[in-house]
């Protein structure tokens, strides 16, 4: 296995009481990791309207569970695999079936939930996990999760350089970026596969609760913030990695001793209030 | 920039296009011909088909039977939908508007100069430089139609396809934009299709008009198609009133006294 350990040390200088146990270490590093993603694909998913969308694939992540136990296969591998295939098919069905996109998305939702929930009551082992996909544990965060998490960072990268423009045209018109041949389908296909995997690993994190916040959150306050696309996804990609990292700091003071995630989530509607004034303010100066 | 078509080679020919929808007829059986270079209005009451001809002819809707652009080989299109359902409140600029199909770096890193100096100069072109700096959620009607059709320009179209420009502006704005599209059509040498209900700019700045009703209902210059038989069939009763005499020409200054026709 490729050596984190520089990863890990570069972690553990984090000013932070705690920071000298490996958990603490690979939970920053996640969030570290998961935080920008979730904020940049944010202003995709803000533009796009898709929040439906991730909140559909992150309810998938029961399903996920249980198809890897009746395959036996380690949930760690299938729940992300089938994040990614429910994102695809909602992304299909909308381009080919006629009904509206959140008829759709709502049929998937069910579907998945409702199977989810199946096999999870046949099977009692599952069920002791669920208030980990409900509420989400970065403290649990393996290593192997770290390094698919660099591995999806890699691609979310790649992704965000060359599809970035294009995307933001076909979120702006769809037809009108079609007539001008951006190639429309193939960067929502990617897009869909990209939010799917990172909606799920978002979901061991978060939880399934919280996980359309980490995309919202940031975004709505890069929103009120920014002046500029270019702007809203480096605002974005602010908010949400400083609330990771000050969520955690959080969350593990004796004094609060909270959830991680939900704690993460809080700090970014505390920025979301502060970005509401900015906007309020900067609107009266310009009136 | 336009393209390399004999002036007989019509820019597009619907043949025999028809498009069903929950098993009602949209259009019907449409056979047309846009001659190439020029200004060719689609006119016809609600729910004729107008806007589905232009999404067929875009891809967007399947038809049955055949659209032949450019005689075969295809031609550049440039759109300019009726309006944007955009976001108000989005940080959006213009100049990231015109950036974004032609710039190769994320608009995250940043606008490229030369990015930045064709998009001023195509705003330029539609005579609103002025909007560069200015949030696409802030622009009014007539300015967001400059600016979307820029943004079509910038494809330097062989066809340039618009729906409904003069929705939504107000009557100067609407003359002075179909004055614009008139002088760019021949300055750029593109053939120009649009949907529109306003029959005065159609006989002004129309070269070729299509009476559509589900199927072709007549089709030709302005002064030939825009007649009182027509218009009554197309929009019923109440618009062949207008036309007083058989066969006068619904033009602008048609209704003089002495029946003389006067075009520009």
């Amino acid at each position: 296995m490729t050596d984190l350990s520089w990863l890990f040390s570069l972690a553990s200088m984090f000013p932070l009481d705690g920071m000298d146990m490996r958990f603490m270490q690979r939970a920053l590093v996640a969030l570290v990791l998961l935080a920008p993603m979730t904020a940049a694909l944010g202003v995709q998913v803000v533009h796009y309207r898709m929040a439906f969308f991730s909140d559909a694939v992150g309810h998938s992540a029961f399903a996920g569970v249980a198809v890897g136990l009746i395959l036996g296969v380690d949930p760690h591998i299938s729940m992300p695999l089938f994040g990614l295939a429910v994102g695809l098919v909602i992304m299909f069905m909308q381009r080919f079936s006629a009904l509206p996109s959140d008829t759709v998305i709502g049929v998937v939702f069910s579907a998945v939930v409702a199977g989810g929930l199946a096999v999870v009551s046949r099977n009692n082992t599952v069920a002791r996990d669920l208030q980990q996909f409900l509420y989400g544990d970065i403290l649990t965060m393996t290593e192997t999760d770290i390094l698919w998490l660099l591995a999806l960072f890699a691609l979310f990268v790649l992704f965000q350089t060359f599809a970035f423009n294009r995307l933001l045209y076909a979120g702006t018109s769809n037809i009108i970026a079609k007539a001008h041949r951006v190639p429309v389908a193939l960067c929502e296909y990617l897009f869909a596969a990209l939010l799917g995997l990172v909606v799920m690993f978002s979901v061991w994190g978060v939880g399934v609760l919280l996980v359309t916040a980490m995309l919202t959150v940031p975004a709505a306050s890069a929103r009120n913030f920014a002046r500029s696309a270019g702007g809203m996804f480096w605002w974005a990609m602010l908010v949400g990695t400083s609330s990771a990292v000050a969520g955690l700091s959080l969350s593990v003071q004796p004094w609060m001793g909270t959830a991680t995630g939900a704690t993460v989530i809080l700090v970014a509607c505390l920025w979301f209030l502060i970005s509401v004034v900015a906007a309020s303010i900067r609107n009266e100066r310009q009136l | 920039m336009a393209a390399d078509l004999s002036a007989d080679t019509p820019a597009i020919v619907f043949d025999h296009v028809s498009v069903t929808r929950s098993g009602l007829n949209i259009l019907d059986q449409v056979n047309a011909a846009v001659p190439a270079g020029s200004c060719t209005v689609l006119i016809g009451p609600n729910g004729a088909g107008k806007t589905t001809l232009l999404l067929a002819l875009l891809g967007e809707v399947g038809y049955r039977g055949r659209i032949t652009l450019g005689g075969g080989k295809g031609l550049r299109i440039g759109y300019v939908p009726q309006k944007l359902m955009l976001d108000r409140g989005m940080p959006f600029t213009v100049a990231e508007f015109l950036c974004m199909g032609v710039q190769k770096r994320p608009l995250w890193l940043g606008l490229s100069r030369k990015a930045k100096e064709q998009a001023l100069a195509l705003l330029d072109e539609v005579h609103a430089a002025h909007l560069m700096k200015r949030r696409v959620g802030t622009l009014s009607g007539g300015e967001m139609q400059r600016v979307l059709l820029a943004l079509a320009l910038q494809q330097k179209p062989e066809l340039l396809v618009l729906d409904e420009p003069s929705a939504g502006v107000d009557f100067e704005g609407g003359r002075l934009f179909c004055e614009l599209l008139d002088d760019l059509r021949k300055s750029q040498g593109f053939t120009q299709i649009m949907v529109s209900h306003d029959l005065g700019m159609v006989a002004h700045h129309a070269t070729c008009v299509i009476c559509l009703k589900r199927r072709v209902i007549a089709q030709g210059t302005p002064r030939d198609v825009l007649t009182g038989d027509v218009l009554q069939t197309l929009f019923g009763m109440h618009m062949g009133l207008i036309c007083a005499e058989d066969h006068l020409h619904a033009m602008p200054n048609a209704a003089r006294k002495d029946g003389e026709h006067h075009h520009d």
